[in-house]
């Protein structure tokens, strides 16, 4: 504490001279500001917190110094009410990363972070206290953190494409993945239930998985399926996919099925393909051989040209005539 | 004179009809026809002196093709490069200035300063309507690919639960064949013409050489259905090169302000009806093609440069430009409304590389002799591309030239096609995770649920798309070995392909081969230095690609701008052109350009920019044709039926000598007049009696000539009276009365010169007295050709 107001002393007794003095105008005064910002910054970062420890100074000109420091009061609620609702979305998304379920974990923190920079920027052109609240959270540095912050969320929710699975205003799951997910709980459920049926059995097939669950696997499946093809419809953009949450539960529920319960084995018919793949390739050689043997080979007649037959040409005329 | 009549043979005339001809005609012309029988073959006596041994041959007055050689029985032999056509003629590219053009200069001066103004109207309009084509093809063949693939995939994914694959693998099969089938049969029983990429085609027409058909309106409807076809089939081909057909016909048809198989006639731009406007046209046209394939404007204009005009004048460079920039903004303006994003006018030509992001994928130093080394090897595959295929189109002209014969090749192309192409997906282990839809038809088949067949990204799907994934797929997404199979298949498949009855070009395949072997070469080069050249795939398949394509067609500025261009990237311009370079340097050592290749098989008449370099000996005496049939400034009518009706000598321009002949040899040169001129004057009955009596009521005008082109009725259809045979016919208003002649001493390369760079048709031989000794046309200078044993010469054949 103690170095730390010496450190400050500098700044504050500048400002405190120049407030005594007899012309306080407010160039020079700004000066001052800049001149004691700089002088902290070659040895520690002029803090608020320190500037906030000085304030019990009272001093002379505290206040003016203070004034161009720090933020308006309701700046500052609007910052705070920011960093809460930012910490409570990052919070969200971390813990909802495996197995991702963001979209239905963080959209309320999401909606929330939405309208708490709404709150900072709408006010832009509304009145000026405000529209300095915008300038000053926003624009007023090369970093500009909050902008960073909300690019990022937004980034995020887009790229997992929450907006797929919520209903229209985000106030909710929208049917269609409450339903998926009802589904992929089902499936999840029959899974476990049959396995813990199976340990009894000590036998490490899963047979009795694949033959149980087959049908609500199979609705989940399709399900799927109808979901990516109505998203297809609706924009017809090259690159679309459903949120991630739903993406993430069927590919879990993929790798169970086929990888670890191997159950999906395709009926592989290597013979018959093999059959008709070699008939349809014989074909080509049976069309050219028989061509070349019963076809009649076109033959073109030569025409003599009408010319000077010439015998110190270097051209072999003669060589047509035979 | 009763001898020639009963020569003659043609369709409308009886044998004893000829026979009262040999009564003397009463209108005091007896005389002058009975000496015009005589010297239709102009030798003159000088140079027959001085040529004693070749006197016999002038000694027979009537004498024809085979009876003037020594070997006199016409004998066949099979098809083989070494031959020129008989099919094929020159395009009258020279100017005729009879009087009737320069009258008409006079008459209406004022209306050669709209001319400017009506080129520029109709390049507007190619490129609008080229572009229009090119949207449809592609809208087409994608909702069409779309409907099979669809059909397919959902075939498989049932069989491949409940067993039986081998229905999907036939119903694959049976679609392909199915579809070829309808894409063959048009192109070989409605307009052959209008198989392959056409470029060959259009080099050929552009070089002055008449294909028969192609540049009709037939020829275009067929063209376009078919490469529809025969992607949608599933081959293994492209609908870029014939682009550049369709854009040609779209020029010659709209230049001309009509339709002759239509019969429509919009009473338009009716200067433009001549050969060398016709040209000009279809160059722009050529390139407007290119442009609306590639999304190269730049390069469309290089192309034409470069592969098509063999004539070229600066002004023609702009409106070129013009054309393709338009044909390139109506394509975009029209696929971004069909896209659903109107008046975003982004949208690049046919095929679209995509964007390859440069701070990415920059290169460095090192990898030059790599990009070198990649030249090589795609110069190396693709003159075994060019040499497999030069065998197997030999075999086709050989063995396959009936029609239904070559519908069933490409049926059974097609079905192989889709037979190869499902045991390799069946056979393939390389399984990836499905990433949203990145993949347009993902097959399952045998990988995990949520899993995809990579080897079916490359063939499940039209070979456009496959190039685009191979360019633009992350790192990972191809293992090597379904690479390596890929290629190896491709090429192949591609080479059998090309040179099928259907109309389809070989850009895309040959840019997939290269883009398979690229990538497999850049993943490799990363696994081999174990990581210290980081090379990005994509990259590599782009250098790949190109390397292929060079090595096979062997083009070299249109193809590095048309590549830069189609990649949006100019910082990949130099290797790309150092690729090129290689490629075309490795491949030309073994043998020559696909292109250039299916013309020589074909037999045209193609002229090279220069004549073989070791033909100074040979002189216009030994390479032209002798003797000569010629016609008087007066000639009687029957004469000139007569010999534009025989059947051998269907010549079509005849030097006009004088038609008085005061002593042995001064029936001097006076003009020339084509065949077809001559058609359109006995169709109007130009005679000297019926303008004397007045019977004709106006004076001809070169509207008449132009109204007839581009198809002259034959002469058959012309009939000619007893009576009217007996008239005369004055043609010194017609002939051009300036041919350009060169004395019989001229060396071949000079000939040669004077005849490519004015675009000649007939060059007249004369002698000191300015009597005709010979003509050049085009087969005989096409016929010299530098081999392997020096300076070849190749035969005339009639096919």
């Amino acid at each position: 504490m103690g170095p730390a107001t010496v450190l400050l002393l500098p700044g504050v007794l500048l400002g405190l001279c120049f407030g005594d003095s007899l012309f306080p105008s407010r160039h020079f005064v700004f000066q001052s500001g800049q001149e004691g910002r700089a002088l902290g910054g070659w040895r520690l970062p002029l803090s608020l917190e320190l500037l906030e420890e000085a304030e019990d100074l009272s001093l002379l000109g505290s206040e003016s110094l203070r004034d161009l420091l720090e933020l308006e009061p309701e700046c500052r609620e609007l910052l705070a009410a920011f960093t809460n609702s930012s910490v409570k979305l990052t919070g969200c998304l971390v813990r909802s990363a495996r197995p991702v379920r963001l979209c239905q974990n963080c959209y309320r923190q999401f909606r929330e972070i939405n309208d708490q920079l709404e709150n900072i920027t709408r006010a832009v052109g509304n009145t000026s206290e405000s529209s300095k609240c915008a300038k000053s959270l926003l624009m007023s540095d090369r970093l500009q953190i909050v902008v960073i912050l909300s690019k990022f969320f937004n980034d995020t929710w887009e790229k997992a494409n929450c907006a797929n699975c919520l209903k229209n205003n985000s106030e909710g799951l929208s049917n269609s993945t409450v339903m998926f997910l009802a589904l992929f709980n089902a499936s999840l459920t029959c899974f476990e239930h049959n396995l813990q049926e199976q340990e009894g059995s000590l036998v490490n097939n899963y047979t009795q998985v694949c033959k149980n669950c087959s049908v609500t696997y199979k609705n989940l499946n399709a399900l799927y399926k109808r979901m990516q093809e109505s998203k297809q419809q609706h924009d017809a953009e090259e690159q679309s996919h459903l949120c991630i949450d739903v993406e993430d539960a069927m590919n879990i529920t993929r790798r169970l099925w086929s990888r670890t319960f191997n159950c999906s084995v395709p009926f592989s018919d290597t013979v018959s393909v093999a059959a008709v793949s070699s008939f349809i390739l014989f074909l080509p050689v049976i069309f050219y051989l028989s061509s070349f043997l019963h076809s009649k080979q076109k033959k073109r007649i030569l025409i003599l040209p009408k010319r000077i037959q010439s015998t110190t040409s270097l051209v072999n005329i003669q060589e047509k005539c035979h | 004179m009763s001898n020639v009549a009963t020569k003659v043979s043609w369709s409308g005339r009886e044998r004893e009809e000829a026979e009262g001809e040999t009564t003397p005609l009463l209108n005091g012309t007896g005389a002058a026809a009975a000496s015009a029988s005589k010297p239709r073959q102009l030798t003159p006596s000088s140079s027959a002196s001085r040529l004693g041994h070749l006197s016999d041959v002038y000694l027979d007055e009537d004498s024809e093709l085979e009876m003037d050689a020594p070997c006199s029985l016409p004998h066949e032999i099979p098809h083989s490069e070494k031959l020129l056509s008989l099919k094929y003629e020159s395009l009258d590219y020279d100017n005729c200035e009879n009087q009737l053009f320069l009258e008409e200069e006079r008459r209406n001066h004022t209306a050669f300063r709209t001319v400017e103004i009506r080129r520029w109207v109709i390049c507007a309009l190619i490129g609008i309507f080229t572009g229009l084509v090119a949207c449809f093809i592609d809208i087409l063949v994608e909702r069409l690919a779309g409907l099979k693939y669809k059909v397919v995939k959902g075939n498989i994914d049932k069989f491949t639960e409940t067993g039986g694959l081998s229905f999907s693998l036939l119903l694959w099969a049976a679609l392909n064949a199915a579809v070829v089938m309808v894409g063959s049969t048009i192109v070989a029983f409605v307009e052959p013409v209008a198989a392959g990429s056409g470029i060959p085609q259009i080099k050929c027409y552009l070089n002055g050489v008449k294909i028969p058909h192609v540049v009709r309106l037939k020829t275009l409807v067929v063209k376009v259905c078919g490469v529809i076809l025969s992607v949608v089939g599933g081959l293994a081909v492209g609908k870029e090169g014939p682009m550049i057909h369709s854009g040609a016909v779209i020029a010659a048809g709209i230049s001309q302000g009509r339709s002759t198989s239509l019969k429509r006639d919009f009473k338009i731009f009716e200067y433009f009806r001549r050969d060398t406007e016709k040209r000009d046209f279809v160059s722009a046209g050529a390139a407007a093609g290119v442009s609306a394939a590639f999304g190269a404007p730049v390069g469309g204009v290089l192309f034409s440069l470069e592969e098509g005009a063999s004539f070229w004048n600066q002004f023609l460079t702009w409106r070129i430009f013009f054309a393709s920039m338009i044909s390139t903004f109506t394509l975009n303006s029209i696929l971004s409304i069909y896209h659903g994003n109107p008046w975003d006018l982004s949208s690049p030509g046919l095929i679209n590389f995509g964007r390859f992001d440069t701070e990415k994928m920059g290169y460095t130093i090192q990898e030059i002799p790599i990009f070198i080394f990649m030249g090589v090897v795609g110069g190396i595959l693709g003159a075994t591309f060019n040499a497999l295929n030069y065998w197997l189109t030999m075999f086709r002209i050989r063995y396959i030239h009936r029609p239904c014969l070559q519908v069933l090749e490409a049926m059974l192309v097609g079905a192989v096609t889709a037979a190869v192409g499902f045991v390799m997906i069946y056979s393939s282990q390389d399984c990836q995770p499905l990433q949203g839809n990145r993949v347009t038809y993902p097959l399952q088949l045998f990988c995990a649920d949520g899993e995809y067949n990579s080897m079916a990204t490359a063939f499940f799907n039209t070979p456009e798309k496959s190039v685009v994934s191979l360019f633009h797929d992350p790192p990972g997404t191809y293992n090597p070995m379904t690479l390596g199979m890929f290629t190896l298949v491709y090429f192949f498949l591609a080479c059998w392909t090309y040179g099928l009855t259907v109309s389809a070009g070989v850009f895309i395949p040959s840019l997939l081969i290269g883009a398979a072997w690229g990538r497999l070469f850049g993943i490799s080069l990363s696994y081999i230095t174990s990581g210290w050249i980081w090379a990005d795939p994509g990259k590599y398949a782009l250098m790949g690609a190109a390397a292929q394509l060079g090595g096979i067609v062997r083009m070299t500025l249109s193809l590095t701008v048309i590549m830069m261009e189609a990649t949006g990237n100019v910082t990949y311009g130099f290797p790309i052109m150092l690729v090129l370079m290689t490629a075309k340097i490795v491949g030309d050592y073994f043998v020559e350009g696909l292109y250039d290749m299916h013309i020589q098989l074909q037999s045209v008449p193609f002229l090279h920019w220069e004549a073989p370099v070791t033909s100074h000996s040979l002189t216009a005496r030994e390479v032209m044709s002798t003797p000569v049939t010629c016609l008087r400034q007066v000639e009687k009518v029957g004469t000139v039926v007569d010999i534009l009706s025989s059947s051998s000598s269907n010549h079509n321009g005849f030097p006009v000598v004088e038609s008085v002949s005061n002593g042995s040899q001064s029936l001097g040169l006076r003009g020339l007049i084509l065949r077809s001129q001559l058609i359109v004057l006995l169709k109007h009955k130009v005679f000297v009696e019926r303008t004397s009596l007045s019977l004709v009521h106006r004076r001809l005008k070169l509207k008449d000539f132009r109204d007839a082109y581009p198809r002259f009725p034959p002469i058959q259809s012309i009939h000619v009276s007893q009576d009217e045979r007996e008239c005369m016919m004055d043609l010194t208003e017609f002939m051009n009365p300036s041919p350009y002649t060169v004395p019989q001493e001229a060396s071949l390369p000079r000939v040669f010169k004077l005849f490519r760079a004015l675009g000649l048709r007939h060059l007249v031989v004369v002698d000191n007295h300015n009597q005709v000794v010979g003509l050049v046309t085009r087969k005989d200078l096409a016929r010299y050709r530098l081999g392997k044993e020096g300076l070849e010469e190749l035969s005339l054949a009639q096919t």
